[in-house]
């Protein structure tokens, strides 16, 4: 560099270097900007010499990371000097200080054109690296025909071909149309067959940009690339220069097997022929020598070669050669190599029918496990994971078992997840899944999450024949003396379902099971003790009949926690004892848990989420999705029960007024629950696993609100404090009422009653909603918007702003039922009353019964009707547990307030009813509707139900809407309204379930 | 008694260990690298004198071209360290004879390392009072003028002096001429807005003694603080003498003063140790004279210039003056050419500060000086924030002057021999963060 000659550059470096510390360097720094400043504002103008003397100090000043936010002018103008040692240092300066955005790059393009067309070789170097590096869109619009020109013209030197070449690819990059497709593939097949190496490698970069983005055009330039390689890696016909450790050009080599692999296949037979003979030659021709830097060059090579050989779905002996190299790759010492080989082989994976000659490494990817390296044994640990099949899984899953032992830290949870998954989706039998899960609780309990141990729960509950032996299992881990968390928590759980099942073993009577609890009560956490209370209330249920000295022992935990600070465990104290005391009702309340919807396992889910490397993560999802089908599936339930409407249900989830709000959502996460539903964001599994743990009998029942996010509500109505005005009647339950009857009131505050009146004519309905105003001020900013479903076409006309003292406004509100869906509509309604703003949502009880018209048949209309409905999804049957306790009587009371007419006579079994009735939609027209409901006289918490119409989506929600009726009436669950009275003080009306329920308790 | 320290570490300004000593197990030998690495070598240097890194806490301080690194890897007392600090760097000044610099150090070191094992004990601080230690650490420093002649002295009983009920003062001192130096030194700190009301202001004084006194004197200062003359009035039954009286804050005392006295009686009496000393500290809020008042106007014109003009007026006597006045009137950071005037002193602009530094060496009393100055911008190309505008801020010294009105009523010397002193009194007042919003 043109350095000799700036003494005052040369010292003021020297100066800069001989600062002792940062401080005294930023000072120097901050002094010599204030000079450069001075001297660029200078009127008098610079010479050339000190303009290049200031901008080389700026250079050196931005190189050392400070600030350098002016002087670009005097850079950008330096270009355009006649001058070497000027341009260079302005060509220099500005491709460092400034990006492709600059607007004061504009100024240069001309300037950089003129280089470019010049006759000048230096300077065309100059300008083609400044637009290669820095070059953006403008300059591709504008200067790319030149430097294409430069590209193929033959009088240039190869040195400006390169720059040429690289600098065209940038331009490419920043702006695709810049190269005429038509007119370049002609070109750039010329290009190709260039004899200089360098050149060649500059044209290949080129090349490589151009085909990933339209390999159509160059297929033409296939054949070349194959006869670059043939002439690189077969001939070697390549200069000294140009070789390094002996092998031909790596990276021209790398770039051209890179570029092949654009192409889809190749068709012609001699190309391919000669191609294969290359990669061949690569493939048998690399070897492991000593030397690193010849290693790293070989193996760049092969490793590419190998991906085309994946890409171009070789013949088989050829891949079974490749798997053997890399066989033979992660039996090496050096880590890159044998980190390259376990990768590579896991994206082999992809291509199908690779996977057994892989098995056949499996002892010595399982040595990797152990490697001291870490991300080797991660890889390891992915292709272990990905190779693992039916036939494998039980050794690799114990493998991964045992290494859990002595993993690092850093990797066990996700060692833990993956061993939990390889056994969910390749169990050979159950039992051993069992067997897997809780040995990994037990060895890595830290890093076990929460879903494993819920999965294990719904896969012993879902199948019968594994509960005794699942309890067994939890019953021999509590004997150990350290037990972890974890584990604790899926014992007592699972001892707490299913000990009864184990109750004629030796050590395993309920008093025994509870004592061995209760022994590690004192060592557990807040949330386990939770656990472990729904444990004794469930041992206490099934001590029948009660063993005295049990029941005081579990009675006194329960008063000694009913002053629990924890509001959760508390909640559960109260309210075991309570019902324990009710006797035989428990048995009920406290019943057997029913069945898990069938779900995706959320842990799949989770290890896709976590997975980072983008290579392995399409590795693993084409494994999942080719063993989908051999994967567990939690039995149980019908398939048919997926609920299509997802966003349906999620209408409803909108939050209610306070009051309701959680009730709501409770009632959604549990007909999701129940139909097997895709997880809403808060009914997680944990909210799914633990609320039936509650209690889970009806969920009517308090328990089932009891659950931790719902705690505050059933304790104290802590949300509802924050709302100065209450609703004075309990809306739920209003809207239960009136879901059976056309007229009542559906809201009541200290100001404001709505009352509802409807009338229903087929698939439409006239409601009318009375707004009555009970104060002796008006009400303003009274707002009145209607949330429909999209099953239901609603038209409220409109609300007045102003609702006048003592005085009631009648709005009409127009309803069409497009198609059968359990979703309701929801009224959102505001007013202002002072400067209290009061919004409230309330469900309109235009519900799926109001479109019903009741229609009685005789034993000849209603068999054949019922005959020819004969499947699913047209008739679908369903078990269901955990029905309110109801006699027939009540039941029939019930299906007709639902306008679903009760035939009696037409079932020749006294215990079952038989119901008809007519719905009214705009898509289904008028269709027959027939339910029949078996029930158990010894059990009336179980019924069989099945229901038949002529659409299977009205099936579907009758179905459950009947279901919910039966066993869903939520409104008793909760704790009156601080001015209501007990409900059990009210007239009980028959026909209000909720009202029952509620004095029945 | 927390811990101090861990390990103490003496660095230069490029990181250099020049000496150090660990005094407790629990830091690694290596951490002074993480200190080089973290906090010498980055932007950090200087923003937090306490940083934690890797486990463990780093409380550091310059002094000259020194840095004094205390490693602590447990909850240490961080007041405790610094203050530690302080006085270690106290008892190697007066070992070394005033100066504490590199060259210090490594002209010391054998000294120093005794001192360092003298002064901590597994990270408790021990005495670190140089009266004392000086009786025990006898070697001498390079140049040390304290001990001038160690061998005419006879060994005397250290003991007795460290467990003794005067532990900073030695029996025996006889000197020729009995005299004591008093000095009252005060920093203002400032903070004013641009329209000349004051957002906050405080005064920090100290005073410091020098006492050349035989035997065991027992002395007695008089000030007008409040407290003090309430007290007196009470006790001689007169009523309060009118005349300013000053109001002190957060006073505190060197450990000689006499506190059961204080509480009691409100005076200051104490036996003093011999030599220098800080006597006490002190604080004022309230009723602060302020020595100059500063009247900046600065106006942007456009994009690229900008109008600077600073008054300042001196307030104080007339008679006084006040001495190395420095002015800093902030400049944008694109300043390219400054054209500056002013009526007395001299004034330039510092690239590396951002600012114009107006110097003026001797400033007299009720006089006032302006700076007008033309500033030129260069252009950027990035769209700069408008100008933060930083506040100027200001250096001086006004001798005979005390910003907080404090006075020395009267110094009474009593001893058994009832000789006669010679007693001196100088006032100073210096500029702490004297800084006007602009």
């Amino acid at each position: 560099m043109a350095l000799s000659g700036m003494r005052g550059l040369s010292v003021f470096i020297s100066e800069i270097r001989n600062c002792q510390n940062k401080e005294q360097e930023r000072l120097r720094v901050d002094k010599e900007l204030g000079n450069i400043r001075t001297r660029f504002k200078n009127e008098k103008g610079l010479t050339p010499y000190e303009k290049k003397k200031y901008v080389w100090k700026m250079l050196y000043i931005f190189m050392l990371g400070y600030d350098v936010d002016f002087g670009h002018m005097e850079a950008v103008s330096l270009i355009s000097a006649p001058k070497y040692p000027e341009k260079q240092v302005g060509y220099l300066v500005t491709s460092c200080l400034l990006n492709e955005n600059h607007d004061f790059l504009r100024l240069a393009i001309n300037t950089v054109r003129n280089d470019i067309i010049g006759r000048n070789e230096t300077f065309q170097c100059l300008a083609l690296t400044l637009v290669g590096n820095i070059g953006g869109r403008e300059f591709a619009e504008s200067l790319a025909p030149d430097v294409q020109k430069l590209l193929i013209s033959s009088s240039c030197r190869p040195l400006v071909k390169k720059k040429a070449a690289l600098c065209l690819l940038r331009l490419v990059r920043k702006n695709p149309d810049v190269v005429n497709v038509d007119g370049w593939s002609d070109r750039m097949a010329q290009l190709l067959d260039e004899r200089h190496v360098g050149v060649l490698t500059s044209s290949m970069s080129l090349f490589v940009s151009l085909v990933s983005n339209n390999h159509e055009a160059y297929w033409s330039c296939l054949p070349k690339c194959v006869k670059v390689l043939e002439r690189l890696a077969r001939n070697q016909d390549v200069p000294q220069e140009y070789t390094y450790y002996g092998i031909p050009s790596p990276w021209l080599q790398v770039k051209t097997l890179r570029a092949l692999q654009y192409f889809p296949t190749i068709e012609d037979p001699n190309t391919r022929r000669a191609l294969f003979e290359v990669l061949q030659r690569v493939l048998m021709g690399t070897d492991v020598v000593k030397n690193v830097n010849k290693n790293n060059a070989s193996h760049a090579v092969l490793f590419e070669a190998l991906a085309l050989v994946m890409h171009l779905d070789a013949e088989k002996e050829m891949m079974s050669q490749c798997v053997a190299l890399l066989g033979k790759f992660i039996a090496v010492r050096e880590p890159n190599i044998r980190y390259l080989g376990l990768e590579n082989m896991t994206r082999m994976l992809m291509v199908t029918d690779v996977q057994d000659i892989i098995k056949r490494h499996q002892a010595q990817i399982i040595t990797s496990l152990k490697d001291p390296d870490i991300s080797i044994r991660r890889r390891a640990l992915d292709l272990l994971y990905a190779m693992c099949d039916t036939s494998n899984a039980k050794d690799i899953v114990e493998e991964l078992l045992q290494y859990l032992g002595t993993a690092e830290f850093a990797m066990r949870e996700e060692l833990a997840l993956k061993a939990a998954i390889l056994a969910e989706k390749f169990a050979p039998d159950l039992s051993w899944y069992v067997d897997v899960i809780l040995q990994l609780i037990d060895k890595a309990g830290d890093f076990v999450s929460d879903d494993i141990w819920f999965r294990v729960v719904q896969f012993v509950t879902n199948n019968e024949d594994l509960q005794p032996y699942a309890a067994l299992k939890a019953r021999e881990y509590l004997d150990k003396p350290a037990i972890h968390e974890t584990m604790m928590k899926v014992s007592a759980y699972l001892l707490g379902e299913y000990s009864h099942l184990l109750a004629r073993r030796p050590g395993c009577s309920p008093k025994e099971i509870f004592s061995i609890i209760h022994e590690k009560l004192p060592t557990v956490s807040t949330p386990t003790i939770s656990i472990l209370l729904s444990t004794y209330a469930k041992i206490l249920m099934h001590s029948q009949p009660p063993d005295p000295e049990l029941q005081n022992q579990i009675w006194a935990i329960f008063s000694k926690y009913e002053t629990s600070i924890d509001a959760e465990i508390q909640q559960r104290a109260v309210e075991y004892f309570t019902l324990s005391k009710k006797g035989a009702a428990l048995m009920d309340i406290l019943a057997e848990m029913p069945k898990f919807p069938e779900r995706e396992s959320s842990l799949i889910k989770k290890a896709e989420d976590t997975e980072a490397d983008t290579a392995e993560l399409s590795a693993i999802k084409s494994r999942a999705q080719q063993q989908a089908s051999n994967a567990l599936v939690v039995t149980g339930q019908q398939p048919t029960n997926e609920p299509p409407q997802v966003t349906q249900l999620g209408m409803v989830k909108i939050p209610n007024i306070n009051m309701e709000n959680n009730h709501v959502d409770q009632e959604v996460a549990q007909t999701n629950g129940i139909t097997g539903d895709v997880e809403p964001q808060n009914a997680d599994i944990l909210g799914d696993l633990l609320s039936p743990l509650a209690i889970e009998g009806p969920p009517g029942v308090s328990g089932t609100e009891t659950l931790s996010e719902d705690g505050a509500l059933a304790l104290a109505p802590v949300g509802e404090q924050e709302n100065a005005i209450k609703p004075m009647v309990d809306i739920a339950e209003r809207f239960h009422a009136l879901c059976v009857n056309d007229s009542g009131v559906l809201y009541e505050d200290p100001y404001v009653q709505i009352g509802i009146k409807a009338e229903w004519r087929g698939h439409q309905g006239r409601l009318v909603l009375f707004l009555g105003n009970k104060t002796t001020s008006s009400l303003d900013a009274v707002q009145a918007v209607i949330l429909p479903p999209s099953h239901m076409k609603l038209e409220l006309s409109s609300v007045p702003e102003v609702i006048p003292p003592r005085s009631q406004v009648q709005c009409p509100l127009e309803v069409v039922n497009l198609r059968p869906s359990r979703d309701v509509a929801v009224l959102d309604f505001s007013y202002k009353f002072g400067t209290n703003l009061v919004d409230n949502k309330l469900r309109i009880p235009a519900v799926l019964n109001k479109f019903f018209q009741p229609i009685t048949l005789s034993a000849e209309e209603f068999f054949p009707q019922w005959r020819s409905l004969a499947a699913p999804p047209l008739k679908l049957q369903e078990v269901v547990r955990g029905v309110r306790p109801m006699s027939l009587g009540e039941m029939a009371n019930l299906l007709n307030s639902l306008r679903l007419i009760v035939s009696p006579g037409l079932d020749p079994n006294a215990n079952n009813l038989v119901a008809s009735t007519t719905f009214y939609s705009e898509s289904t027209r008028s269709m027959l509707c027939l339910v029949r409901i078996e029930t158990d006289p010894a059990d009336r918490t179980q019924l069989r139900m099945t229901v038949a119409s002529g659409d299977p989506t009205l099936t579907l929600e009758l179905k459950e809407f009947i279901k919910e009726q039966l066993i869903s009436i939520p409104t008793a669950s909760k704790p009156p309204v601080p001015q209501q009275p007990q409900p059990t003080t009210q007239p009980i009306s028959s026909s209000d379930p909720g009202a029952l329920l509620a004095g029945l308790l | 008694m927390p811990v101090a320290a861990s390990a103490i570490y003496f660095l230069n300004l490029r990181g250099d260990v020049l000496i150090n000593r660990l005094y407790r197990d629990d830091v690694g030998g290596n951490m002074v690298d993480a200190f080089r690495l973290h906090i010498m070598q980055t932007k950090e240097l200087g923003t937090c004198p306490v940083r934690q890194i890797g486990g463990c806490s780093f409380f550091y301080m310059r002094i000259s071209n020194v840095y004094i690194v205390i490693v602590v890897s447990s909850n240490a007392n961080v007041a405790c360290a610094f203050k530690f600090v302080v006085e270690a760097v106290n008892l190697f000044k007066s070992y070394f004879g005033g100066a504490f610099d590199e060259d210090a150090i490594r002209n010391n070191f054998v000294l120093i390392y005794e001192l360092l094992d003298e002064i901590m004990d597994f990270g408790y601080p021990q005495n670190l009072s140089p009266e004392i230690l000086k009786l025990y650490i006898t070697q001498e420093g390079v140049r040390s003028p304290f001990s001038s002649k160690p061998t005419d002295k006879p060994v005397p009983n250290a003991t007795l002096q460290v467990t003794g009920a005067v532990g900073w003062r030695r029996e025996g001192l006889a000197y020729k001429k009995n005299e004591v130096f008093l000095d009252i030194v005060e920093s203002v700190n400032l903070l004013m807005s641009s329209k000349g009301s004051v957002l906050r202001c405080d005064v920090t004084g100290k005073i410091l003694m020098k006492c050349f006194l035989s035997g065991m004197p027992d002395l007695k200062l008089g000030l007008n603080d409040k407290i003090g003359l309430e007290k007196e009035s009470e006790l001689k039954s007169r009523p309060t003498k009118s005349g300013k009286t000053i109001e002190l804050d957060d006073v505190t005392f060197h450990q000689c003063v006499n506190l059961t006295r204080f509480n009691s009686e409100k005076t200051v009496s104490f036996v003093p140790p011999d030599g220098e000393f800080e006597l006490m500290k002190y604080r004022i809020t309230e009723g602060v004279n302020l020595p100059f008042r500063v009247l900046p106007t600065i106006k942007e014109l456009g994009r690229t210039r900008m109008e600077v003009n600073v008054k300042v007026k001196s307030v104080f006597g007339a008679k006084m003056f006040a001495l190395g006045v420095v002015i800093k009137v902030p400049v944008p950071k694109q300043t390219a050419k400054t054209s500056v005037q002013v009526t007395s002193g001299r004034a330039k602009y510092n690239a590396s500060m951002d600012c114009l530094m107006w110097k003026i060496r001797k400033f007299p009393g009720q006089t006032e000086a302006t700076l007008s100055a033309e500033v030129e911008l260069i252009s950027t190309i990035v769209e700069k924030k408008s100008w933060t505008r930083p506040p100027i801020q200001m250096e001086f010294q006004v001798p005979m002057f005390t910003a907080s009105g404090l006075r020395v009523r009267f110094l009474k010397v009593w001893e058994k021999s009832g000789y006669n002193t010679v007693e001196w009194v100088r006032y100073i007042t210096k500029a702490g963060s004297y800084e006007i919003r602009c």
